[in-house]
Formats: structure tokens, C-alpha cells, sequence
């Protein structure tokens, strides 16, 4: 009895009327379970427990395997139509030269010199550093990344994992002297769930804050829900708005669609083969009156050291930004044109990336 | 009042046939009017659904392209 269940219950007839009293109705219990040392601390020659039975008769036996496939961490929730927003093409006027060099495996700077044909040139010194505690390919702990441009402007983040599951991030900007924007993130990433607090421009004098708030639970290995709540505050002033979001990631497809009272935002990436990736985009926003389609596309030939995308969308522009390496140089030369049909603008611009 | 009947009875078959092509004409109107207001919220929302689900079936049905394959020689 000790390396089994309990016994099932045996069950007997019911005495009949003038029948002995005594019960002939008999039921067989399982002992109160008592803990007993497990089998390693008692030493060879314990008796062997059943599944479940770990604490009564010694240690339980490893469990089945548990059935279907690992749900995974649904990311996080502003990396949810990433992939399809990466196909479309950046807009590019001007002319921008960009130099990178790595100081070592920690340190790295930028110098990025734009000679706008729109707005003002400016020069921008980017520092980054990284630390030591590494999760992934493009994820390193603690990470300080400081921007700073010729008129003074400032943005600042700070990433870091204060444990295994929780992550936090601080940002700030400036423009000139004076604070733009502060804003202080707290993250749980948990097996198949994801929970952000992000707090922005808190202001206790002026009592106002903004408060935004996300879930993610991964509900299959390919299906995400979640949601977003956005609540503001300001003297006189408050309101929340929710809104909610689901993905589904097939095998060469990925559909999301985010729908709330201030709109929709629907995106679907579809990756037909090495070489070609396809975004389409729909936005539809009840405040501004106003919806958006776009339809973008990306083309690799990594045999040819070229990317090429472009871009078509619903307000008449079509644009598109070709990036060609140079090998063996570390330069990437980046040419771009953007046409809008509507509004009979166009403007155009390259860019040299070096490092 | 037979009379009266009578005449009333001829201009309600008269608007009758006229009747109809008058309604179709007029939704007609009204759907053409929609179709073209640039600035009617539903009507851009419509027109970029259509296109949203026409993009999403040439990215289903029309991207296999292999752009390394050689030229067909003719």
C-alpha cells in the first residue's frame, strides 16, 4: 500500500432489514497521510511513492510531460506590430552622414551631421553603453543611451533588470534647458505574460500625470490578447481610455489588430521568402476623422549587399529607400525618394553610414 | 365620388412606374455623392478596408517571387 494510491473504495450490499447490525458495509480508507523524510535522506532502500503521493510516502515521481506546445512571452506590447512597421521605408531628406565607432565591448559613440533641405542641419553625438548581463541578441543589461544635439536637446534612457522577470526603464528629454518629457517604466515578463506601469510626466505640484497600463497573456503558442490603458490627469481635467489588442503569428504571417475607443490600428506581415517581405497597414483614428492605408514591401538580396524598400500608401506618396553595403569599406550608402501625388511634393535624400 | 375615386386611382398609377426609377436614381445619386466625399469619415474608412483587404490578399497570393532566378531566354 505504501507505493500505491489509495485502493478504490469497495463497496458491499446493504445488510438487509434483520440482518446483523453489524455493518457489512465496509469502506476502505486511506491512511491520514504523514510526511516522512524523502527518500534521499532516508537512504537506499525507501519505499518508492506513487505519482501524487510525494509527501505522504517519499519523494513523487517526475510528472508526464506536460502536453502541447510551450505558450512563450508574448514580447512586449509596443513591439506588437514591429515586424510589419521594420518593411516600410524611413523618410529621408537631405543629405546625413553617420559615424559609429566602438570604443570597446561596453562603449560606443555616434556622430550623425544632417544637412536638411526642410528645416535646419543639425549635429547630433550619440553615447551608448552596455553592461555585462546579456538576455539576447539585441538585449544587454544595464543600457544608457544619451543623444544630444547642437542646440542643447537632450534624450536620455536608462534600461535596466533589477531581477530575473522585472525590468525598468527611465526616459527623459529636454529641449534646450527645459524638460520635455519624463517618463518611468516598470515591466514584468513573466513564462507567457507580459504586465507594464509606465508613468509619464508625473507632476505632484501640478498635479497631473499620465498613467499607462498593458497586459499581454499569450493564450495558444500563436494567439496574444491583451490590452492598454492610457489615464490621464490634469487640473480640471481627467480621463482613460482603453484599448484592445490581439496577435496571431502563423508560420510566415503575422496578423494584429488593436481597437479601441480612439480607433484602430490593424497590420499584417507576411514573409513569402528570403528575399521578400510585405507589410500592409490600416489606422483609423474617430478623433482627427481620419483613416490611413499603407502597403510596404522589402526586398533582400543579401548576395548583392542590398536592401530595398518601399512604400505606397493612402494619402498618394510613394517612396522608396535603397541601402547598398560597400565591402569591403564598413559603409552603407542609403538613397531615398519620396513623391506625393496629391499634395505635388517631392523631396529626396542619402545618407553614408559608416561603422 | 366615383369620379373622385377614379381620378385619384389614374395618379397613383401614373407616380407608379415614374416612382421607381425615381427612387433608383436618387440612391443612385446618393451612393455616387458618398462614394466621392473625401471628407466623410465612413466613407474613407470603407474605401481603406477594401484596400487593406486587397493589400493583405496580394501579400498572400502575388510576393512568391524569386528575384535571383535567371531571365526567361526568349
Amino acid at each position: 500500500m505504501g507505493g500505491e494510491c489509495c485502493p478504490p473504495q469497495q463497496w458491499r450490499r446493504r445488510p438487509r432489514a434483520g440482518a446483523s447490525s453489524r455493518s457489512r458495509f465496509r469502506q476502505r480508507r486511506c491512511p491520514r497521510p504523514r510526511w516522512r523524510r524523502p527518500a534521499a535522506a532516508r537512504g537506499a532502500g525507501g519505499r518508492r511513492a506513487g505519482p501524487g503521493m510525494g509527501n505522504a510516502l517519499g519523494p513523487a515521481a517526475p510528472r508526464a510531460p506536460r502536453r502541447g506546445e510551450p505558450l512563450g512571452s508574448p514580447g512586449s506590447f509596443d513591439e506588437l506590430h514591429r515586424q510589419c512597421k521594420e518593411v516600410f521605408p524611413q523618410q529621408m531628406e537631405g543629405v546625413k552622414l553617420i559615424v559609429t565607432k566602438t570604443l570597446s565591448s561596453h562603449f560606443q559613440v555616434t556622430h550623425t551631421v544632417h544637412m536638411s533641405t526642410l528645416g535646419p542641419s543639425s549635429y547630433h553625438f550619440n553615447a551608448t553603453f552596455v553592461g555585462d548581463r546579456q538576455l539576447g541578441p539585441t538585449e544587454a543589461f544595464p543600457t544608457l543611451i544619451g543623444d544630444m544635439d547642437n542646440s542643447g536637446s537632450l534624450n536620455a534612457q536608462v534600461l535596466h533588470l533589477v531581477a530575473e522577470r522585472i525590468r525598468t526603464k527611465a526616459v527623459f528629454q529636454t529641449h534646450q534647458t527645459k524638460f520635455v518629457t519624463w517618463q518611468f517604466d516598470g515591466e514584468y515578463r513573466g513564462d507567457d505574460c507580459t504586465a507594464t506601469l509606465t508613468l509619464g510626466n508625473p507632476d505632484l505640484l501640478g498635479e497631473s500625470v499620465i498613467l499607462v497600463a498593458h497586459f499581454l497573456q499569450s493564450i495558444t503558442s500563436r494567439l496574444v490578447l491583451g490590452g492598454e490603458m492610457v489615464y490621464h490627469r490634469r487640473p480640471g481635467e481627467e480621463g482613460a481610455i482603453l484599448t484592445l489588442a490581439g496577435k496571431y503569428t502563423a508560420l510566415k504571417w503575422v496578423a494584429t489588430l488593436n481597437v479601441g475607443y480612439g480607433g484602430a490600428h490593424a497590420s499584417y506581415y507576411h514573409r513569402a521568402n528570403e528575399q521578400v517581405q510585405v507589410g500592409v497597414e490600416l489606422e483609423a483614428n474617430t478623433r482627427l476623422q481620419d483613416t490611413t492605408f499603407a502597403f510596404g514591401y522589402q526586398l533582400n538580396l543579401p548576395q548583392a549587399n542590398m536592401v530595398f524598400r518601399g512604400l505606397l500608401d493612402s494619402n498618394w506618396s510613394v517612396g522608396g529607400v535603397l541601402e547598398k553595403k560597400l565591402p569591403p569599406l564598413p559603409v552603407t550608402l542609403a538613397l531615398g525618394a519620396f513623391l506625393n501625388h496629391w499634395k505635388n511634393r517631392f523631396h529626396c535624400g542619402f545618407s553614408v553610414i559608416v561603422g | 365620388l366615383s369620379d373622385q375615386v377614379s381620378f385619384i386611382g389614374t395618379v397613383a398609377a401614373a407616380g407608379g412606374p415614374g416612382a421607381a426609377p425615381q427612387g433608383l436614381r436618387g440612391w443612385l445619386r446618393r451612393a455616387y455623392r458618398f462614394a466621392t466625399d473625401r471628407n466623410d469619415f465612413r466613407r474613407n474608412l470603407l474605401v481603406n478596408l477594401g484596400l487593406f483587404a486587397a493589400g493583405v490578399w496580394v501579400a498572400r497570393n502575388l510576393t512568391d517571387i524569386d528575384l535571383m532566378a535567371p531571365q526567361p531566354v526568349p
